[in-house]
Parts: structure tokens; C-alpha cells; sequence
């Protein structure tokens, strides 16, 4: 029957998709359990052994990467989740002067690049000794955050019934106390989806660590990566390892928020 | 306690009037039904009495307060919405201690009203459970609950019994009924259905594309209606409405496009007795058995359907032609060009 | 939602209040600097010294400067890498699964969007050591099956390079459509195959008549997803190539940096700057007016 054909076929694809998809990732992980300064070679498993991790964790500096990482990330997620929960409730249920102007001003800003804002965000913040601060990665990405944020936050609000804003109001709630104690309540999983992908996007920034960046200390995992490679171009099982533990704080949150992940991104217009 | 009124109040939206002129008394501890068709404005009106809706014109007033600028918190009310608005993350308890909190009232005292408030409700044992466990009827409960705990000068009611059955409807129409009764404040009620309007309302005021067409008992609106509207909206089966050019009826300082009036149980079957105005003629187009009477629906000529009410069973079928009659103490005359009643007929004499 | 009289008690100047933080630093951080990128780029400046009014010059210099419309021609190329290539995977899935039910879709969805949360300096350190002339796995691989005269330097090759960026981004990208679309088919109303099939279609024409249209909202959505990565494709370009070799996979990110940090080019770099932003905004508009018109 064609149906069982068309399912056959459905089957084939997403398994070879999904196998294209986990080879590399696998390999890397199998690479870095082998035994380093052996017959290197990538995701062929030769030895079993954790050292590497080690390894990347003091010598290759590791652990300060991820805690630059985590201060960083912390604070955005924490800043940009309040500020787009306080700009969306003003975009999503209230009426007032200007809010579709200023509603799509940051509906641009969603999709302004980096690469059009480095430029002078290094030059201004250099001239004001802020860079080489953990201010110059986290305050820029605040402000993309809360973009995304205040753009999905406003959704949210808007698909709550109005009837229930009214009675609140009825019953003598303030416009803060109906956000927090009637509202927000309801909307466990729209900032969820926000704080995995905010959390994600700000783990993952490169360039702006980057730009802003050059005391090792402050380097952030991404950064440090980088550097880590140029250091250890031939030893794989190390830079895997490196790879790994950059990698894997957002792949955790991933497996435990996956439909947190997915939903966000397949919301629409995450983006525009 | 107290009344309320809206004087020439006004509401637009945009282009679009959705109130015009309402002029309204309600009295201190009345049950007051404002009934209509949907886009009739009884809605806006309601919302605007609540404050959920600015007032474009006229003044709306509690007691002897003017209210326009008044927030909704302000105005000691307390309102059940249709969809019923229950805060869906805290229990029935908060549901009902929400707006008490907020009103910072005595911890005692929520607790004696929430009490008060389950018990007058049968909701005791469901106070520690979630909107969403409870059944449609009981969400309406809380609803109700949640207004009576605040003890208001004026209860607003937004057709709160629509999301129901059928059954539980009529069942939780007799229990709204009774509870205001025993409290006696004064109530606002919206609904669409006129049967609802009738068997609640102490008074009904019946609006139509955002003006008030009447406002009385519903004796009044039923025995003396005002205009066409008002006669063709309440009642069920509707009044039958045929000009008067239609009837051989001679009628005295009657206009030429007079219409007449005629209820279901003033239209019987033509048995000879002299009692009846007639005999008419006409095509049965339906029949309608509700077991303990039928009614027939004849058309006697274009633009001239008659209901015609028969006791028990009938016989008739779609197509047959059958005599009937009127009985003259039940029609009523209205103008046809503006729709005004013009009242009893008088002197009416068949031709 | 017109604002004219407001209800009593209903909030609305205190909206400000609420907007004002977030709105402060979106404006300082986001808005600011790219109207201020606009400014520098009528600049040539070395980033030290003082700069020298150039109006236009740098704009002009994104079509004339041989070194920019090549990098400019690779962001092209890569854009069927990024977007075309993964839609077309995801749409030749969409086509298989449209009226067919599939167990076990979650965890399939679970792996294939797994490379999209990946930091994409992970993602090219992975692919640096696939590709690696000696040990990588391609490599080895063609070298185990007998094969290993069709080694190469992937990623040191003028010509392939390219391309073997571009594959890391398909790489990256299609789970990405698939998931799109695979949500998007299971909404087609299945009547809608029911009576194109009593028309007489088969499959393909199935697909056009009934599929294509009925994703046209998530086909929107991949592209433009798919063009905003491509063009802000700095860190899989400059961990894997750097750009090189030579300028064999030069892209307008990384003369961004070059420029800006490199070259003491700054007026230069904050006009690519600008182009991007330009194409990204115009691309986006185009793609959504298409499929707005389309669902009319």
C-alpha cells in the first residue's frame, strides 16, 4: 500500500537524518575519552579514560571559562527575565500612547546583528574602561535579550482572557499585584522557554567575548575554546574534551527543558 | 445598598454607537434584567456601570454618587462574569479572599464571610480545590461566591448562566433568584434569552441596537408592549405580526399600515363559538407538538403567518388548510411605520 | 487599539514605568550603537587616532572593493547552506510524512534539533577535527573502505573550502527545518489529501497542490531563521578557516572584525556592518510578504 510505503520512507529519513546528526557529536565525546598522544584520530575509540577532562579542566584553565561563563549567563538570563516580563505585561495588557511604535522599534531591534552593533559598542565602551569587564559581555547582551524577551512576554500576556485582568481589577488588584499573584502564575511555561532559550543564545556568544575580552580570566567558554584550539591543534582528545565541557551545560538544559527548546524556537516568528 | 441610574448615558466606540441615551432608574434592592438581542449594547451598558468601560456621554450613578471617574475598586461592586473569571492558580478559598485581601479586610472576617459564602453556596468541601477540578456548575458557584463575599452595594451579573445546560440553567436561574431575595441587593443582570429576562427580572428593560425600547414588569412588557420590537422579542413563541391591510377587519381611525398584534394563545382553531373574531383561513406550514399543546404556524396570505395555539394534540399536518380565529381582547395595535403601539384594539369589528 | 478615553483605574501611563528598564537598555545597548554604526562608517578611521570624513566612500567600496564583493559572493553561497539545503531536506521529509502517523516523533525530534543548541564554536572545532587532512574522520573513513585517493584538505582547499563550510552549516541547520515541518505537516487537515487525491493527484502533484501551500507559514519562518544565522555566520567562519585559505571563504562577519580590529579599517568595517543589517531586515521583509500574500 503507498501508505505503507510513504511510512517506510518517513521512517528512513528521520533515521538517517538523525544518524547524520549524532555521528559528529558522538565522535567528539568518544575522542575525548581516549588516550591522548595515541593514534589520534577522531571518534575512533581507542582507550577509555577521563583524564582528559582533567586535563582541560585545570591545565587548559577550563573551570575559570565556565565561571566566567555561568557569572555572565546568570546575570543576563536573571536581568533580561525580569525586564521582559515588566515590558511585555506593559505591551500586552495595557493601552497607552505610543505602544505600537515602540513595540515594533524593538521588533527590529530582534533582528539587528551583532556584527552591525561591535563595531561601536568596543570603540564606546573602551573609552570608558568597561571593557575587559564582565559589564561589557553582559549589559549588550541585556539589551538583545530583552528584545527577544519583551517580544515573546507580550505574547504570552495577550493570549491571557481579559475577563480575568477585569475581575482582578474588580476586586481592587493593582496593575503589579495582578502581574505577579493572577497572571504570571499561569505563564510557567512561556518563561521557562524564555530562560532556556535566553540562557542558551548568551552560553553560546562568541564574538562579543571576543571583542570585549583579552584579560584570560575573564574569558568565557566559548573564548576559551577558541584559544584552547589554537593551542592544541593536533592533540584531539584534549581540545575534544575542551569541546565537551563547553558544550554540555546547554545540551543538559537541552535534554531537560526539551520542549521548552523546541516550542520556543517553532513559536513562529521567533526572530521575526 | 443602593440604586443606581444612568442619565442620557452615551457610548461610542469610535464610529460605532453602542449605547445611545440610555435613561435608567433602578431601585434600591431590585433585580433589574437588561435583555436583548447581541450588539444591543446591554453589555457596554453593564461594563460601564462596572467601570470596565469609559463613559462617552451622560452620567452613570450608585446612591447618590456620580461614578464616571470612579475606578472600578472604588465603586463597591462586584460582578459575575460569563466566562466566570476564576483566578485558576489559587484555591476556591483565595478565589473568594483574593478581593478581601486586597480590600485589606480582617482575617476573621474573610473567614466568616468565605464560610458564609460555601455554605449559602453548597461549596464547603470544595474550598481547597482548584477551578479546574470543579464542574461547570460549580465553577459558576464560585463565581457567585466570589461576589457574595464582598458584600457590594450593587451585585452586576454578565450573562453568567450561558455556559450551562439546559437543566442546570433553569435549576441555577431559581437559586440566583432566591439568594437575591434573602439578600436584597440591588442586582444588574444581562441575558439574551427573554424567557431567562422573565422569570427572573422583578423588572426587564429590553434593549435594542444600543437604545432602551422599554422598561417595565414583566407584565407590562408582556401585556402592554411598547413597540414592535419589544412585542415580537418577548414571548415564546413570538407574538404573530401581520399588517393590518391583510385582515378583513374594519377598524376605526386606524393608519393605513397599522399592524396587528396577536399572541399564540389569543390564535385557536375556528370552532363556531362566538367568542372569536373570524373565521380566517390558512396553510399550516409547521407543527409544532409539545405534547401539552401544539402550535400550528398558518400562513393566511403573504406576509401573514399566524400561531395558533392548540390544546393537547392537534391534527393537523404541513399543508393542510385550517379556520381559525382571534380573540379580540388580545390584539393589540401598532403603527407600522414607526413601531409605536397605539393599544388595545377598540371596537373592532370583523367585515 | 485606539486609546482615546480610558476607563477609571485602568493603567496606562504607569506603562512606562513598567517599559522603561528594559526599553532603557535595549535602546543604549541595541539602538544606539547601530545608529552610531551608521556614523562611524561615513568615517575612515584606525580606531586610535582621529578619523577622516569619507562620506559614502566605504558604502561604494561594498560594491567596487574586490576583497568585499567576493566575501559578499560567499555570504550568497552559503545561504543555500544555511537555508535552501536544510529547507529542502525538511520539505523532502515533510513530503514522505504528510497522511502518515510516526511513532516516536519526540525523540527523533530531540536528536535532530540536538546541533542547534550547540555553541557553533564547538561546532566547528567538531568539524575542523572531521575534516582534518590526517585523522579526520572523513578522511579516514574513505582511507578504511579503499577510498583514499579521494582525500583531501577539506577545509585548506581553495575550492572546497567553501563548500565544506557550507556543509557544517547544513549540518547545523536542517534539523532545524525538519522540526518546522514536521509540526507544520501534522496541521494540514487530512481532508485536504482526501480531495486531492479523488482529483486524480499523485504524489507529487499531492505535495505541491496541497503540502507546499499548506507550510507556507513555517517555510517563511525557516528561511527566515535560516538567513539570519547565515549572515551573521562569524564564528563557524573564523574557528573553522579564519577565511582563509587565502580569502577562499571570506564572509562580511569576519571582515567585520578584520577590519574593525585588525586592519584599523573602522569606517570600513561598521559599513559592512550596516549592509548586513540592510540585507537582513530587506530579506526578512521580502520572505514574510511572500508568504502573507501567498496565504491571502
Amino acid at each position: 500500500m503507498i501508505a505503507r510505503r510513504e511510512q517506510q520512507l518517513t521512517y528512513l529519513l528521520l533515521g538517517v537524518f538523525s544518524l547524520i546528526a549524532l555521528v559528529p557529536i558522538v565522535g567528539i565525546v568518544v575522542t575525548a575519552l581516549q588516550a591522548r598522544g595515541g593514534a589520534a584520530s577522531f571518534g575512533a575509540p581507542d582507550g577509555f579514560e577521563l583524564a582528559n577532562f582533567a586535563t582541560a579542566w585545570d591545565d587548559g584553565n577550563f573551570a575559570d571559562y565556565l565561571r566566567s561563563s555561568a557569572i555572565v549567563t546568570v546575570s543576563v538570563v536573571a536581568a533580561s527575565t525580569l525586564l521582559s516580563i515588566l515590558a511585555g505585561y506593559a505591551f500586552g495588557m495595557m493601552r497607552f500612547r505610543g505602544s505600537s511604535g515602540l513595540f515594533y522599534l524593538m521588533l527590529l531591534g530582534l533582528m539587528v546583528p551583532l556584527e552591525a552593533t561591535i563595531v561601536p559598542l568596543y570603540y564606546d565602551l573602551r573609552d570608558l574602561s568597561l571593557t575587559d569587564t564582565y559589564w561589557a559581555l553582559i549589559l549588550p547582551q541585556v539589551g538583545s535579550s530583552v528584545a527577544f524577551g519583551t517580544f515573546w512576554m507580550r505574547a504570552f500576556f495577550r493570549s491571557v482572557p481579559r475577563s480575568l485582568i477585569e475581575a482582578a481589577r474588580l476586586d481592587g488588584s493593582s496593575s503589579w499585584t495582578t502581574l505577579w499573584r493572577v497572571v504570571l502564575p499561569l505563564g510557567r511555561p512561556a518563561v521557562l522557554t524564555m530562560i532556556a532559550l535566553i540562557f542558551m543564545w548568551t552560553w553560546n556568544e562568541f564574538l562579543l567575548a571576543l571583542v570585549m575580552v583579552s584579560d584570560e580570566g575573564l574569558r568565557t567558554a566559548p573564548l576559551g575554546l577558541a584559544f584552547f584550539q589554537g593551542r592544541n591543534t593536533t592533540d584531539y582528545a584534549l581540545l575534544a574534551a575542551g569541546a565537551v565541557i563547553v558544550a554540555t551545560p546547554v545540551v543538559v538544559l537541552y535534554v531537560f527543558l526539551q520542549r521548552h527548546f523546541i516550542r520556543g524556537m517553532l513559536a513562529g516568528a521567533v526572530k521575526g | 445598598m443602593a440604586g443606581v441610574a444612568f442619565d442620557r448615558v452615551d457610548k461610542r466606540f469610535g464610529a460605532v454607537e453602542a449605547v445611545r441615551e440610555l435613561t435608567l432608574e433602578i431601585a434600591d434592592g431590585d433585580f433589574m434584567v437588561l435583555v436583548g438581542p447581541s450588539g444591543s449594547g446591554k453589555t457596554t451598558a453593564l461594563r460601564m456601570l462596572a467601570g470596565l468601560e469609559a463613559v462617552t456621554a451622560g452620567t452613570i450613578a450608585i446612591g447618590d454618587r456620580v461614578v464616571n471617574d470612579v475606578s472600578p475598586r472604588e465603586r463597591d461592586i462586584a460582578m459575575v462574569f460569563q466566562d466566570y473569571a476564576l483566578y485558576p492558580q489559587m484555591t476556591v478559598r483565595d478565589n473568594f479572599a483574593f478581593g478581601l485581601r486586597r480590600r485589606k479586610v480582617a482575617r476573621d472576617e474573610i473567614e466568616r464571610r468565605v464560610r458564609r459564602a460555601a455554605g449559602a453556596l453548597e461549596l464547603g468541601g470544595l474550598l481547597d480545590r482548584r477551578p479546574r477540578e470543579l464542574s461547570g456548575g460549580q465553577q459558576q458557584r464560585v463565581a457567585l461566591g466570589r461576589a457574595l463575599v464582598r458584600e457590594p452595594q450593587v451585585f452586576l451579573m454578565d450573562e453568567p448562566l450561558s455556559n450551562l445546560d439546559a437543566k442546570l440553567r433553569v435549576q441555577t436561574r431559581g437559586e440566583i433568584r432566591r439568594l437575591q431575595q434573602e439578600i436584597r441587593t440591588t442586582t444588574v443582570y444581562v441575558t439574551h434569552d427573554q424567557v431567562e429576562a422573565m422569570t427572573m427580572g422583578d423588572r426587564i428593560a429590553v434593549m435594542n441596537h444600543g437604545r432602551l425600547e422599554q422598561v417595565g414588569t414583566p407584565e407590562e412588557l408582556y401585556e402592554r408592549p411598547a413597540n414592535l420590537f419589544v412585542a415580537g422579542f418577548i414571548g415564546s413563541p413570538s407574538m404573530s405580526l401581520v399588517p393590518l391591510a391583510r385582515l378583513a377587519l374594519e377598524l376605526p381611525a386606524a393608519p393605513a399600515d397599522a399592524v396587528v398584534g396577536v399572541r399564540p394563545e389569543h390564535a385557536r382553531l375556528w370552532d363556531g363559538s362566538d367568542g372569536l373574531l373570524g373565521p380566517l383561513e390558512g396553510e399550516v406550514a409547521y407543527v409544532e407538538a409539545l405534547g401539552r399543546e401544539t402550535f400550528l404556524g398558518v400562513d393566511s396570505g403573504a406576509d401573514a403567518r399566524f400561531v395558533v395555539s392548540v390544546a393537547g394534540r392537534a391534527s393537523a399536518q404541513p399543508g393542510e388548510r385550517v379556520r381559525f380565529g382571534l380573540a379580540p381582547g388580545g390584539l393589540l395595535l401598532f403603527d407600522g411605520d414607526s413601531g409605536r403601539a397605539l393599544g388595545a384594539l377598540a371596537g373592532a369589528r370583523w367585515g | 487599539m485606539s486609546a482615546r478615553a480610558a476607563p477609571p483605574g485602568e493603567p496606562r501611563r504607569v506603562a512606562y514605568l513598567y517599559l522603561l528598564p528594559g526599553l532603557a537598555v535595549f535602546a543604549v545597548f541595541v539602538l544606539a550603537p547601530l545608529l552610531h554604526t551608521g556614523w562611524l562608517a561615513l568615517f575612515e578611521w584606525d580606531g586610535v587616532t582621529a578619523g577622516e570624513w569619507v562620506g559614502l566612500d566605504n558604502f561604494t567600496a561594498l560594491v567596487t572593493e574586490p576583497e568585499l564583493r567576493t566575501a559578499f559572493w560567499h555570504a550568497l553561497v552559503l545561504l543555500v547552506f544555511y537555508s535552501l539545503l536544510p529547507v529542502a531536506i525538511g520539505l523532502l521529509l515533510a513530503a514522505a510524512m504528510a497522511r502518515t502517523r510516526v511513532r516516536g516523533l519526540a525523540a527523533f525530534r530531540t536528536i535532530l534539533f540536538l546541533p542547534q543548541v550547540i555553541a557553533l564554536v564547538v561546532v566547528a572545532v567538531m568539524w575542523r577535527m572531521i575534516y582534518a587532512p590526517e585523522g579526520g574522520l572523513i578522511n579516514e573513513g574513505l582511507r578504511a573502505i579503499g577510498l583514499g585517493g579521494l582525500a583531501q584538505n577539506w577545509l585548506g582547499d581553495f575550492t572546497l573550502a567553501l563548500p565544506a563550510v557550507g556543509l557544517i552549516a547544513t549540518w547545523v541547520m536542517y534539523g532545524l527545518a525538519m522540526v518546522l515541518f514536521t509540526a507544520g505537516v501534522q496541521k494540514i487537515p487530512p481532508s485536504l489529501y482526501d480531495a486531492a487525491r479523488v482529483d486524480g493527484a499523485g504524489p507529487v502533484r499531492e505535495f505541491f497542490a496541497v503540502t507546499l501551500p499548506g507550510l507556507r507559514g513555517e517555510i517563511a519562518v525557516a528561511l527566515t531563521l535560516t538567513t539570519i544565522v547565515a549572515l551573521r555566520n562569524f564564528d563557524l567562519v573564523y574557528i573553522t578557516t579564519g577565511g582563509g585559505p587565502g580569502d577562499a571563504t571570506s564572509v562580511p562577519a569576519v571582515e567585520v572584525y578584520e577590519r574593525a580590529f585588525q586592519s584599523g579599517r573602522v569606517g570600513g568595517a561598521a559599513a559592512v556592518g550596516v549592509c548586513l543589517a540592510a540585507v537582513i531586515f530587506a530579506l526578512s521583509f521580502a520572505i514574510n510578504r511572500f508568504a502573507d500574500r501567498g496565504l491571502r
